[in-house]
């Protein structure tokens, strides 16, 4: 499904992504984690094809992205929290957008669904100013799966979300990974959502993966309890070096 | 589900590549019509400015050809006619210009950029909503200069027809320019999307010969391939026909221009993801 081989991004003097390996099976639910600076968002905008690595290659669904870019990205589905939705358009409209320029050409059945599936069907009609920024993270999710991807990649997805709507976009993502064996891969800060979502953990240090496998594997060989004693020693031996650095050049 | 198109976990839907192209260049086209139909003040750019525009320089023509004789009353034809058509440039220009500025103020593009669209689809879907731009503030022009100054700009004929798209060329590529400038320099390099339009309207001799810039000015004036187009105009506004030799000039240096702003358009793109300067825009 994806295939990232010996990823390497260098902003100005800083390495912020070291020779990343990272493959992900069909129908597979893997985290991506590690402490502020450690390289998710520079991998995960690589994976999307968004920025150009300095070494390594990509290949999503069997199309390279260095030269299928347009091909490979029908296959993925993308949300981040942070991410605003489209100005000047009602939430309808922004999905037909959406699911038109991933080639469907009449994408209301799915629009219907998908806000459905969030419980969301009463905000087709809003304004995308007039939503909070949980029911506009929902809107970005739905938009992100609109297309039934193969590979769905998800930055801070319930990022400054209620807990009530982190729990529904939760269920949600299950349901559709469940229903259409579509792969997922997410990045968060919030490690009930890893544990209740993902089957799998990849950590990043430095750019570096320093681990890789299921929660409770990957804490147990922290010789801690939880993915979170994990995250917080990473974090904690991230500080010296990594204290001054950001995924962002 | 009743939809066919896709199917779960599918991926790539079975649509053709050209079928899917113009699907995602409407899409884009009317994604930037919603923008225009919901800021009334965005009309302003294909209603009041052009008016206004009309206003003055008919105003202009108005006064000067009140002296009767015959240079003035050229005089009067160059400004109407050059105004006209200079809002075909301007329109193109800006219109392709402000689709991507429009991105980066919403903080849209990685919303864009994850998507299948190609950079051609998202040009060629701005380059569409422009064209609609572009009828209806050059529509306002023409109709005013008729119903102010009684001057008919379908009176010059169809030698307007090559001269209009030159100057739609032109238009598009400096938009490519600044889109470019944009991708490299930010939203700081926005300001050129307005200015480089100041430029250009006086070396282009849009109102007059260009033997009448500085004599320092005119071999800058010469190598821009609107200053050719704007004298084929003088030819027609003058009843001496199509003047063809202008007309190649202008063409060959119009599509020169294109091709030229496409590469640098393509370079600045490629620094764009090398240097990660999407996450000016997250």
């Amino acid at each position: 499904m994806l295939e990232a081989r010996g990823l390497v991004k260098d902003y100005r003097r800083d390495r912020a992504v070291d020779g990343v390996d990272l493959v992900v099976h069909a129908g597979e639910r893997v985290a991506l984690l590690g402490p502020n600076g450690a390289g998710k968002t520079t991998t995960l905008l690589m994976v999307l094809g968004v920025v150009s690595p300095d070494a390594g290659a990509v290949t999503i669904c069997g199309f390279d992205l260095a030269h299928q870019r347009s091909r490979a990205a029908e296959c993925v589905g993308f949300a981040a929290g942070y991410l605003p939705l489209t100005e000047r358009m009602r939430v309808r409209e922004y999905l037909r957008l959406y699911g038109q320029l991933y080639g469907i050409a009449d994408p209301n059945p799915l629009i219907d669904a998908g806000l459905e599936r969030f419980r969301i069907a009463d905000l087709a009609g809003a304004m995308g100013t007039e939503l909070s920024s949980g029911q506009r993270t929902l809107i970005g999710i739905v938009r992100a799966t609109l297309h039934r991807p193969r590979l769905l990649v998800l930055d801070e997805p319930t990022a400054s979300l209620d807990p009530d709507v982190a729990q529904r976009v939760r269920g949600g993502l299950l349901d559709l990974c469940h229903r259409d064996g579509t792969a997922l891969l997410m990045t968060s800060h919030d490690m009930s959502d890893v544990v209740q979502v993902c089957e799998r953990v990849v950590f990043l240090s430095h750019g570096r993966i320093v681990a890789d496998g299921p929660p409770e594997t990957v804490a147990s060989a922290y010789g801690r309890g939880d993915l979170a004693g994990v995250f917080l020693h990473l974090a904690e031996s991230h500080e010296p070096a990594g204290a001054q650095q950001s995924d962002h050049p | 589900m009743t939809d066919t198109t896709v199917t779960p976990g599918s991926g790539p839907n079975p649509m053709t590549g050209r079928a899917k192209s113009w699907l995602r260049m409407r899409a884009i086209a009317r994604r930037h019509a919603y923008v225009l139909v919901r800021s009334p003040h965005r009309l302003f750019d294909v209603s009041l400015w052009p008016l206004v525009d009309v206003l003055l320089f008919g105003s202009l023509a108005a006064f000067v050809g009140t002296s009767g004789s015959t240079p003035a009353a050229k005089a009067s034809g160059y400004l109407l006619a050059g105004i006209v058509l200079w809002h075909v440039i301007y329109q193109s220009q800006i219109a392709m210009s402000t689709g991507l500025l429009e991105e980066t103020w919403t903080r849209n593009l990685l919303n864009l950029m994850v998507t299948p669209l190609r950079e051609v689809e998202y040009l060629g879907g701005v380059a569409l909503f422009g064209m609609v731009k572009l009828v209806m503030g050059v529509g306002v022009m023409v109709l005013g200069a008729l119903a102010f100054f009684s001057f008919d700009t379908w009176s010059l004929g169809y030698g307007l027809v090559p001269i209009v798209a030159i100057l739609l060329v032109v238009g598009w590529a400096i938009s490519l320019l600044v889109m470019g400038l944009v991708l490299r320099f930010g939203t700081g390099a926005e300001a050129l999307a307005w200015g480089v339009m100041f430029v250009l309207l006086p070396l282009s001799g849009v109102f007059y010969p260009t033997k009448a810039l500085p004599s320092l000015m005119q071999p800058l004036a010469l190598a821009l391939p609107t200053t050719h187009a704007f004298t084929a105009l003088r030819s027609l506004v003058d009843h001496r026909g199509s003047d063809w030799t202008q007309l190649s000039i202008a063409a060959v240096g119009s599509l020169a221009m294109l091709g030229l702003s496409m590469w640098f358009l393509v370079a600045m793109l490629r620094t764009f993801r090398k240097r990660g300067y999407i996450t000016r825009y997250t």
